[in-house]
């Protein structure tokens, strides 16, 4: 039996299937600070024998909540003299441009505690001044006296040579074998000083965090006899093992989320689909992410808590590529200054939440915006709804402003919402030269089905799959993953100059490490798989485009594919190419899958056609252009394999629920997925 | 009372329009960065981009630096000036630098301007303008802090069609090739500046097909007075009267100087009036800012103080009004060079800044560093022999304000979304190694809140007849503290010649030679402090020493408090705080 199990921030989620393809969920909460609690409760409410469990998946909050509370350990950084502030002064931006009182972000290591060492390398990597090893002694003394517990090692130009840092590493393990440390060209190997800094500043804040986490977890499961292999979710969309987990930790800043987007794509390459956008809309944010040609898009451009008014914090790990908004089914609605309807970013939360739920909540949100206007109905809440006070919030805070009615406001709310989430994802899409009539939307989370086929019509997508459990389909996309490890080697070369043998030792190096580390980890040659890529750009452009490249040995042929390749892709992002203008490699890539079995997904037995055995109820609900129409609402439970339902019509399942407008239909597949036209020509 | 913007039309149409409008013009923003070739453009954000409506107002400004706030607005005026009457054309793209009018700044900034038609009429524009590499003129970098004259300062593009109904004129192109130290960076930005237009108008297109030019016309009027109204009611929350503040800028680039420069902000219920008029006369030196220039730190400021947060459009500013005399330092005419604009510019901002700053406590701060304080140096590869140029500004120290210290290493007030060359991009590219980039703890700016460290930036060459410029303003004139807190230090840069010879300190300096192992040493301010500097609690000063930000003698000096220099820990208040009762 494969479980997967994924901590949200009020949730923890598990999922399972087993060798007949029969997939089983349960909820429990989530349980701060000692989270592995909730994991285990999770497991025990979902009455699997836990023996049975023969490969465990983890997603975790336990990384990014550590970085946002500050709730990780005391962090020394040992830099190359001269430049122990270039964690402080950053990149010197302001994005909040107008306000003179911006703040910067504080650095995670307090100047006392970045201390310099003499050694030097140049650009080429070649040493110019060794390694101090006095001074470094000295530091680590001083660190021992000043209680840090983590001590992060980054020297400049080590991503081309990491010698310095190596013997720093050696000479910290050899004085002082309990402090965690981690050096850059460990987290990351491309340049850029301040992003690598930073990266390994944040890894080893963290570091004894996550292994005390994942130690505690591990222990839990072999007390209750679980004798599975485990693996815990990264940012990129693959899975690594515990150990590697604790080494970089940093790897799971985004466990969870990307979970979803992956399973987006596991999902469209089973229903022979490979142009995928995954659309998850939760109770605070909305996330989209395009998957092209059945590829999800991965990058090291991460931030945390970077937004218009801060500039955040970097991480150059691989993470996949999402763009998130906030805008949720809790996000609140509000008048601004100067008469405005807004949604969003604000949320009510879950505690109080929508005005809905009875929990104090005042404002309207779009949940309760949704339930005026019959998309939800009453019974949809765990909690009892008092219509006349959700319909007082909305009448009061922005029916009154506009002098119009309760649900023509509460429609007003859902088209601003809808409007903020279709930039979004028009970001992904249309703005990266991208034509929606040629991806379908998998919409999943609580509010994705609701607001998908609407969106999905505007933007010009055709179909809409909304998947098996939609509403924990993180949790499933976990259990469908590989293991996945990417490495990122800096290496600038003019592709006109480049001398094809010399690549193809750089490649043979790469796919070597990555066959080493796998080997570690127990997985056998024959079950790795590599997809290279290669960021390249025009001479003299900062920006990259991430082109897909041959495996195997490069020719002069391949060169100039790729170059060929790279022409393309820059003109479908940026409208053009520069014909004759020299190319150049900033990065080399290397996506290294380590294949697992996956049970075969169960196909629905009711073959029952006849959507009327699905039949709940008709009730009103309120549309754009036709008013109030009465609407069949059907039990999702009750599906059979073929049925089809044309709009309007409402399906409801527990914890979330799909609307089909007047125009559009809905198809029941052979898995129970839905899959709906929208309307789209 | 608060007046509502109000409208026939569906009210969630036209947000919905406006917040498209807004995504075109991020949109068109960062298509020019991802595809430029200059790391003027792309790391240092030195552009801007956006929309305008029929008549030339602006309605969405992507924007990396504030110095461009407003420029676009005054280059499609221009454009509509020259070519009124039917003789823009669908698919006609103008160019224009002109310093004076339409949109100037120096030379360096070239404008592309788009009429984007819908139904065979002008329903928006769409247009950018960026600083390129090269424009030509005396000097590498084209801007020169020793020109005298506009016509050292590089090409001149005095808004003339670089395309015919979508026809690219290559009389122009061929006109720039030949006259640009670096073809292929220019031309190269020209072609991600045409780009991002493009993009502009397709969108917009796309939004009139989808809702009619009607709703997208009225979308637009909405836009704007909305933009007005937030302004309008945030103008009501300031103090009314008049304010004054004078100041000096130090330096023509020619050794003359100070010139002084003042101001009277008159605030009443419906306007912010800024008074230029007695400023000193334009100089001969290329300090000297044009009206429009002017304008735009007016801007700037202006939002600063009446709500950084919102989307500015010209809405925003019909409020607003700039007065100056004919042709002083801050509303230079032709042929007055103006290559370093941004030092008369910045400094007319930061009098507005001063006047309030006492009023405004909650949205403004002590002085900072001012000067952009730009480096230009130039020179070849060691290892390739390629010919190389860095033309970058300088991050500086920031001044304290109420509850909260200086910002250190941060870009000036004309910069933005701007981003410093890491160094290991820096040694690889250039014809430098870095020795040493760190804080400049000089222990200026004493406070209660304590003014924001400069750095120290020190560029080493690594071979022969390299050349560097730079203009570090504010380097007589160092940031203003607030509130008893004390100034902050200069901008300044040294040369630390191979021999051990030490020249300088310099602020202003054109084309001073380098050779292998000369290093110049970047130094720029710490900002001005906010409030008694005996305020500072004890402790916190000490932590200030432990960290390095001030030596124990400062400690003592100025904050009063005496700090173990091996502990850290505070070991009493000196007389001077005992007896203020701190």
């Amino acid at each position: 039996m494969r479980v997967a199990t994924d901590i949200g921030g009020t949730f923890t989620d598990l999922v399972y299937v087993n060798e007949e393809g029969e997939i089983g969920v349960a909820k429990s909460h989530t349980t701060p600070p000692n989270f592995e609690k909730g994991v285990i409760d999770v497991i025990e409410k979902s009455g699997i024998d836990q023996t049975a469990i023969q490969t465990f998946i983890h997603g975790t909050t336990v990384i990014i909540n550590a970085l946002t509370e500050r709730k990780g350990v005391r962090t020394g950084l040992i830099t190359t003299k001269g430049f122990r502030d270039v964690l402080e002064i950053a990149r010197g931006n302001r994005p909040d441009l107008f306000n003179v009182r911006y703040q910067k972000p504080v650095p995670f290591v307090e100047r006392y505690l970045r201390q310099e060492v003499e050694e030097r390398l140049n650009y080429k990597g070649e040493v110019l001044s060794s390694l101090n090893k006095e001074r470094l002694k000295e530091i680590i003394q001083y660190f021992k006296e000043q209680e840090v517990e983590a001590i992060a090692v980054a020297y400049l130009h080590s991503y081309v040579n990491p010698v310095h840092e190596i013997e720093t590493v050696n000479m910290v393990k050899e004085l002082w074998p309990e402090v965690a440390v981690t050096a850059s060209h460990e987290v990351t190997k491309e340049w850029r000083e301040y992003e690598r800094t930073s990266t390994t500043v944040l890894n080893s804040y963290v570091k004894p965090i996550a292994a005390s986490y994942v130690n505690r977890l591990h222990n839990k499961l072999i007390e209750n006899e679980t004798d599975s292999q485990n693996y815990i979710m990264q940012s990129n969309g693959g899975t690594t093992t515990f150990n590697s987990a604790k080494q970089t930790p940093i790897n799971m800043v985004e466990s969870g989320p990307v979970a979803g987007i992956y399973g987006a794509a596991v999902l469209g390459e089973i229903l022979d689909e490979k142009n995928i956008i995954a659309f998850d809309i939760g109770g605070t944010t909305a996330k989209c992410s395009l998957i092209n040609q059945g590829e999800v898009k991965v990058s090291t451009d991460y931030f945390i808590e970077k937004n218009e008014r801060s500039a955040g914090y970097p991480i150059k790990v691989p993470v996949v590529d999402i763009v998130e908004i906030g805008n949720g089914g809790g996000s609140i609605a509000w008048i601004d200054g100067a008469g405005s309807l807004k949604v969003g970013p604000q949320s009510a939360g879950a505690l109080p939440g929508p005005v809905a739920y009875g929990q104090g909540g005042t404002e309207p949100t779009t949940t309760d915006a949704n339930l005026i206007t019959g998309r939800l109905s009453p019974e949809n809440f765990d909690y009892e709804v008092d219509l006349d006070k959700v319909k007082a919030a909305i009448k009061e805070k922005v029916a009154d402003h506009f002098g119009m009615s309760v649900e023509d406001a509460a429609l007003g709310i859902i088209r601003i919402a809808n409007s903020n989430m279709l930039n979004a994802l028009k970001l992904i899409s249309v703005r990266k030269g991208h034509n929606p009539r040629e991806f379908s939307l998998v919409a999943f989370g609580g509010g994705g089905s609701m607001h998908a086929p609407a969106l999905a019509k505007e933007l010009g997508v055709k179909k809409v799959i909304v998947p098996v459990a939609s509403s924990v389909f993180s949790a499933w996309g976990m259990l469908m993953t590989d293991l996945r490890h990417d490495y990122i080697q800096t290496y600038i070369r003019r592709l006109n100059q480049l001398d094809p043998s010399e690549l193809n030792k750089e490649w043979i190096s790469i796919e070597t490490q990555a066959l080493k580390q796998y080997q570690e980890e127990g997985v056998s040659e024959d079950d790795v798989l590599f997809t290279r890529f290669a960021d390249i750009r025009y001479l003299g452009q900062e920006h990259t485009v991430k082109v897909p490249v041959p495996n195997g040995e490069w020719s002069e042929e391949t060169i100039s594919e790729v170059v060929e390749r790279f022409g393309d892709l820059h003109e479908q992002h940026y409208t053009f190419k520069l014909e004759g203008t020299p190319t150049e490699i900033v990065n080399l890539h290397l996506t290294a899958f380590g294949k697992v079995l996956k049970p075969e997904l169960k196909r629905l037995t009711s073959t029952s056609s006849d959507a009327q055995e699905a039949y709940k109820e008709t009730r009103p609900a309120y549309f754009e252009n036709s008013g109030w129409v009465e609407t069949k609402v059907y039990y999702r439970s009750l599906f059979g394999k073929g049925m089809k339902i044309s709009g309007p019509a409402i399906e409801e399942e527990p914890s979330a629920s799909t609307v089909i407008y007047p125009d559009q239909s809905l198809t029941v597949d052979e898995y129970g997925n839905l899959i709906i036209e929208t309307g789209v020509e | 009372m608060t007046q509502i913007v109000r409208s026939k039309v569906d009210p969630f149409t036209l947000e919905i329009v406006k917040d498209s409008l807004v995504a075109i013009g991020d949109e068109m923003f960062i298509a020019l960065a991802k595809t430029s070739m200059s790391p003027i453009i792309y790391e240092v954000l030195d552009y801007a981009s956006g929309l305008t409506d029929a008549k030339g107002q602006l309605l969405t400004q992507g924007n990396g630096v504030t110095g461009f706030i407003g420029m676009l607005s005054d280059m499609v005026k221009q454009t509509l000036k020259k070519f009124g009457d039917g003789k823009l054309k669908e698919g006609d793209i103008i160019i224009i630098n002109d310093s004076y009018g339409g949109g100037g700044s120096h030379l360096s900034d070239v404008g592309l301007v788009m009429p984007i038609f819908f139904d065979g009429e002008i329903v928006a524009f769409s247009a950018n303008k960026a600083h390129w590499t090269e424009v030509g003129g005396k000097d590498p970098g084209s801007f020169s802090n020793d020109a005298t004259d506009i016509f050292q300062e590089g090409l001149q593009f005095p808004s003339v069609k670089l395309f015919n109904e979508g026809e690219i004129n290559q009389a122009i192109v061929d006109i720039i090739e030949a006259n640009v130290r670096f073809p292929e960076l220019s031309l190269g930005d020209m072609w991600a500046q045409v780009a991002a237009l493009k993009t502009g108008e397709k969108r917009v297109k796309e939004l009139c097909e989808k809702h009619g030019k009607e709703l997208f016309l009225s979308s637009v009027d909405y836009l704007l007075d909305h933009g007005e109204q937030l302004a309008r009611q945030e103008l009501s929350k300031l103090p009314k009267g008049t304010f004054n503040a004078e100041g000096f800028i130090d330096d023509d680039g020619f050794g003359n100087g100070l010139f002084k420069i003042k101001v009277k902000v008159t605030i009443t219920d419906d306007k912010f009036v800024a008074d230029f008029r007695g400023s000193h006369p334009q100089v001969p030196g290329p300090v000297n800012c044009s009206y429009t220039a002017l304008v735009s730190a007016v801007r700037t400021i202006f939002l600063a103080i009446t709500n950084p947060s919102q989307d500015a459009n010209d809405g925003v500013f019909r409020p607003l009004e700039v007065i100056t005399d004919m042709g002083s330092v801050l509303s230079a005419e032709r042929p007055a060079p103006v290559s370093i604009y941004w030092e008369s510019m910045l400094a007319g901002a930061d009098l507005i800044w001063k006047a309030l700053a006492p009023v405004v406590p909650h949205r403004l701060n002590a002085g900072h560093l001012l000067s952009v304080c730009s480096v230009v140096l130039s020179g070849q590869h060691q290892d390739t022999n390629e010919p190389f140029l860095i033309v970058e500004p300088s991050v500086g120290g920031w001044g304290a304000s109420e509850g909260q210290d200086g910002a250190r290493g941060q870009f000036c007030i004309g910069d933005g979304e701007t981003y410093n060359v890491p160094v290991e991009v820096a040694e690889t590219r250039y014809g430098v190694m870095v020795d040493e980039y760190s804080l400049h703890t000089d222990g200026a700016g004493a406070g209660q809140y304590i003014g924001g460290s400069g750095v120290i930036r020190s560029y080493k060459a690594l071979s022969d007849n390299q050349m560097v410029s730079v203009t570090f303003g504010r380097n007589k004139f160092v940031p203003w503290g607030m509130k008893d807190g004390q100034d902050g230090s200069a901008n300044e840069v040294y040369i630390e010649k191979a021999d051990g010879d030490v020249d300088g300190p310099f602020g202003i300096y054109p084309r001073y030679p380098l050779n292998k192992g000369d290093v110049v040493k970047l130094v720029t301010a710490t900002g001005g402090g906010y409030g008694d500097p005996f305020k500072r609690p004890a402790d916190q000063v000490a932590q200030d020493v432990k960290n390095g930000y001030i030596t124990a003698a400062q400690a003592n000096e100025s904050f009063g408090v005496i700090v173990n220099e091996k502990t850290f820990e505070v070991e009493g208040l000196t007389k001077d705080r005992q007896r203020k009762g701190q």
